[in-house]
């Protein structure tokens, strides 16, 4: 091998090895960085797909409404169209309704987030939401939709955050199901198709008295995720040798959550405290 | 290292930002366009074993500080069957073992024609994926491979074959803007000096 080659490998397997050797905390700082770096591409990125969404659903819209002006008159179409836009308005806004109620009536404090990208990589269950370090979130905090539990904050950043979703097998939740004294830990399966996402509730009582359609909540135990939030519904109950393992239907749609809320430990009210919170998460 | 190197590094750069905005198609199992890997698929094959090693090692760091989880968290006593993930630094060796699958495949790329390297580029990619899923499997336990991983992988592979005659005309359009001369000599020429 020419010297110069065996130098680089040397080189590289050094590399490799400083990296592989890094702390969590080093790698979180990396992440952070990272992040940093991109969410400004991120941020207009997502706002450039959103136009592109709105634009291409307004050619649809348009190809419709020419077919239908060659069956009515003009004047009816203007008012369809109007009818339309107003059921928009309408749906957009019961949609933003029942997002304000759901954080005025949680017992807990909740900042609302917009996922800005769906899973970025090719084996984890993320997404990335508009909101980060500088606005209160930090690392394990639970996320969650007026439907349910969604996930907990994995890593972030100054401007953003990965969210690892409860259908990641990687996110494990303490769960028990309602009415009956059983509990487990729910969490993902390694590979579920995209359109069946479901979750595995392990170690329950293999002669447990479980039925599906039961529902399935937080315990609270552990110390990341809050008490009887819902998680799904019992699909399918297998008793095994020591432990009985259950399917359970997720209660949230992850393929339709455009806007969700992460538990922070208090709100960032004051300007002063964003800026706080902003330098600090600037300064490390 | 030339301007030629410098110019395929910010390529690489390039590919990153733009894998931001590849989505996962949920109709073809979560499969996705895998720019970064595809653009230093292609890079390994027009330029020498240093500069690969390199390339490697800035596409195996971009990748892990975008995807690596974190830790568990939460009361070990309650969570006490945490789920492993893949270290930070894995994808390092990973695309240094695909790279050198692209080294040895140089010689194939001379007289090729179009379909051949993208062929190559699709197997490189699916080798990629089928370790990364192993060592997945590895590092977690009980080994499962549903049929839906096959074709997240197959079709992966496939979408991201297609966009490698791109990738390897915008090399060659780099190589020629800096007067490179790409070799394709392989590593078997090199590998003499071990005897």
């Amino acid at each position: 091998m020419k010297p110069q080659n065996l130098i680089a490998l040397l080189l590289f397997v050094v590399g490799a090895v400083w990296a592989l050797t890094r702390s969590e905390r080093t790698v979180r700082n990396i992440q952070s960085s990272y992040y940093s770096a991109i969410s400004p591409f991120l941020k207009s990125g997502a706002a450039i797909e959103t136009k592109a969404f709105d634009f291409i659903q307004e050619v649809e819209h348009s190809k419709k409404w020419e077919m239908k002006y060659k069956l009515a008159k003009e004047e009816l179409d203007q008012r369809r169209m109007e009818v339309a836009h107003l059921r928009k308005l309408e749906a957009e806004n019961t949609h933003l309704n029942q997002a304000l109620k759901f954080q005025e009536n949680v017992p807990f404090h909740v900042i609302a987030a917009k996922i800005i990208r769906r899973q970025p990589s090719t084996w984890w269950h993320t997404v990335t939401i508009d909101r980060g370090d500088k606005h209160g979130v930090g690392v394990q905090l639970p996320v969650l939709s007026p439907e349910g539990l969604v996930g907990k904050i994995d890593a972030p950043s100054k401007d953003t955050s990965t969210v690892i979703l409860l259908t990641d097998e990687k996110c494990q939740v303490s769960a028990k199901i309602d009415g009956t004294p059983e509990a487990g830990i729910v969490s993902g399966l390694r590979d579920t198709a995209e359109g069946s996402p479901h979750l595995l509730l392990r170690f329950l009582s293999k002669d447990a008295n479980i039925k599906p359609g039961m529902l399935v909540l937080t315990t609270g135990r552990g110390g990341l995720f809050p008490a009887d939030i819902l998680l799904g519904t019992i699909k399918t109950f297998e008793p095994g040798p020591l432990f009985g393992e259950a399917l359970v239907e997720p209660a949230v749609d992850f393929k339709a959550l455009k806007t969700v809320f992460v538990k922070i430990p208090k709100p960032l009210t004051s300007v002063r405290e964003i800026g706080a919170a902003t330098a600090n998460s600037t300064g490390r | 290292m030339n301007k030629y190197h410098f110019s395929l590094i910010l390529l690489v750069l390039a590919a990153c930002m733009a894998q931001q905005f590849s989505p996962a198609i949920a109709t073809l199992f979560g499969a996705r366009i895998l720019i970064l890997p595809l653009v230093y698929l292609c890079c390994c094959v027009c330029v020498d074993f240093a500069s690969m090693l390199l390339l490697a090692f800035i596409c195996g760091f971009l990748w892990d500080a975008q995807h690596t989880l974190g830790a568990q968290g939460g009361d070990s006593t309650i969570y006490a069957d945490p789920v492993e993930s893949l270290r930070f630094g894995y994808s390092m060796i990973l695309y240094a073992m695909m790279g050198l699958f692209m080294q040895f495949m140089q010689p194939l790329f001379r007289k090729a024609k179009w379909h051949t390297s993208t062929i190559l580029a699709g197997v490189g990619i699916f080798s990629y994926l089928f370790a990364e899923y192993l060592l997945l499997n590895f590092v977690r336990g009980d080994f499962t491979f549903p049929p839906s991983v096959l074709y997240r992988i197959y079709l992966s592979s496939a979408l991201t074959m297609f966009a490698s005659p791109f990738i390897f005309w915008i090399i060659s359009q780099l190589a020629s803007s800096y007067h490179y001369n790409i070799r394709y000599e392989g590593l078997r020429q090199k590998f003499r000096y071990i005897d």
